[in-house]
């Protein structure tokens, strides 16, 4: 991995943000390279970074994943409407959460309103990214996809 | 018993809101999905309190605030973002709010919030 190490920062920002939102125990894998189109299979959430940094931040997992989620965080089965709107909320904190993590190395970054994926879909122009696998304990596998533009290009 | 405007994008965060809401003895009055229909909400049914998202489409929560500020000062608003860093928090206090929550919150912390603020 090839990463300088502001970017390197955002990424474990991000991830402690996770680990800080999600009450289940969050192992990281190793940070892959996105080589081609990120295949989307069930449901993910997009949110863009601008400021500091310039790029885009996906998490992407299965309905069941998500939904143990929602049951362990607020308490309910999630489904349907809910389900895509606990799944925007949840993009939407964690890289909320980053931003005041990233405040604290002196970086200010500011979020998108999350834009909730489902379906097969397949997203292009996140080549140069990275994909970094998480295992919930209890629950399942979510992926965290992080593209990171030149800094001062949005 | 306050009378509440809840204001989220998210609807998943709008009904976890009044499900701690109702459960602490209080009334929601309306809900908005941004900061513009807050400000026409807000104007129309003059609610005691209103819990106030940052992040937003078409207007988001700070804007939202000042508007709804600079035509009643003595409006009660609790910011309830995921965004809480130090800037963030005091560029909310400057625009009126009354408090910040940062998300996930704990549903304790939403009602203590509450009844500081109508008693």
């Amino acid at each position: 991995m090839n990463l300088s190490s502001e970017n390197q920062a955002l990424i474990d920002s991000l991830v402690a943000s996770i680990r800080q939102v999600v009450p289940q125990t969050v192992t990281p894998g190793e940070a892959h390279p996105v080589e081609d189109a990120v295949a989307l299979n069930d449901i993910g959430v997009m949110v863009g970074i601008t400021g500091d940094f310039h790029g885009q931040v996906v998490l992407q997992g299965g309905d069941a994943a998500f939904g143990q989620l929602g049951a362990s965080m607020f308490g309910m089965p999630l489904d349907g409407e809910m389900l895509h709107s606990f799944v925007g909320e949840l993009g939407n904190m964690v890289a909320g959460n980053a931003a005041t993590l990233v405040a604290g190395i002196g970086k200010r970054i500011d979020i998108t309103p999350p834009a909730v994926m489902r379906g097969q879909l397949q997203l292009y122009g996140f080549e140069q990214g990275f994909r970094i696998p998480l295992t919930l304990d209890p629950g399942g596998e979510l992926n965290l996809i992080v593209k990171i533009n030149d800094q001062g290009v949005a | 018993m306050a009378k509440v405007l809840v204001v989220d994008d998210a609807a998943f965060m709008r009904m976890m809101l009044k499900s701690i809401l109702v459960k602490g003895g209080h009334e929601v009055v309306g809900e908005a999905e941004n900061g513009a229909v807050a400000v026409d909400q807000y104007a129309a049914l003059k609610p005691d309190l209103v819990t106030m998202d940052i992040t937003m489409p078409v207007m988001e929560g700070i804007e939202a605030v000042k508007k709804i500020v600079s035509s009643d000062p003595a409006a009660k608003i609790i910011m309830c973002s995921a965004m809480g860093q130090q800037g963030m928090i005091v560029q909310a206090i400057q625009a009126g709010a009354r408090d910040f929550i940062v998300k996930p919150f704990q549903e304790e912390r939403v009602l203590e919030s509450i009844q500081k603020l109508v008693g």
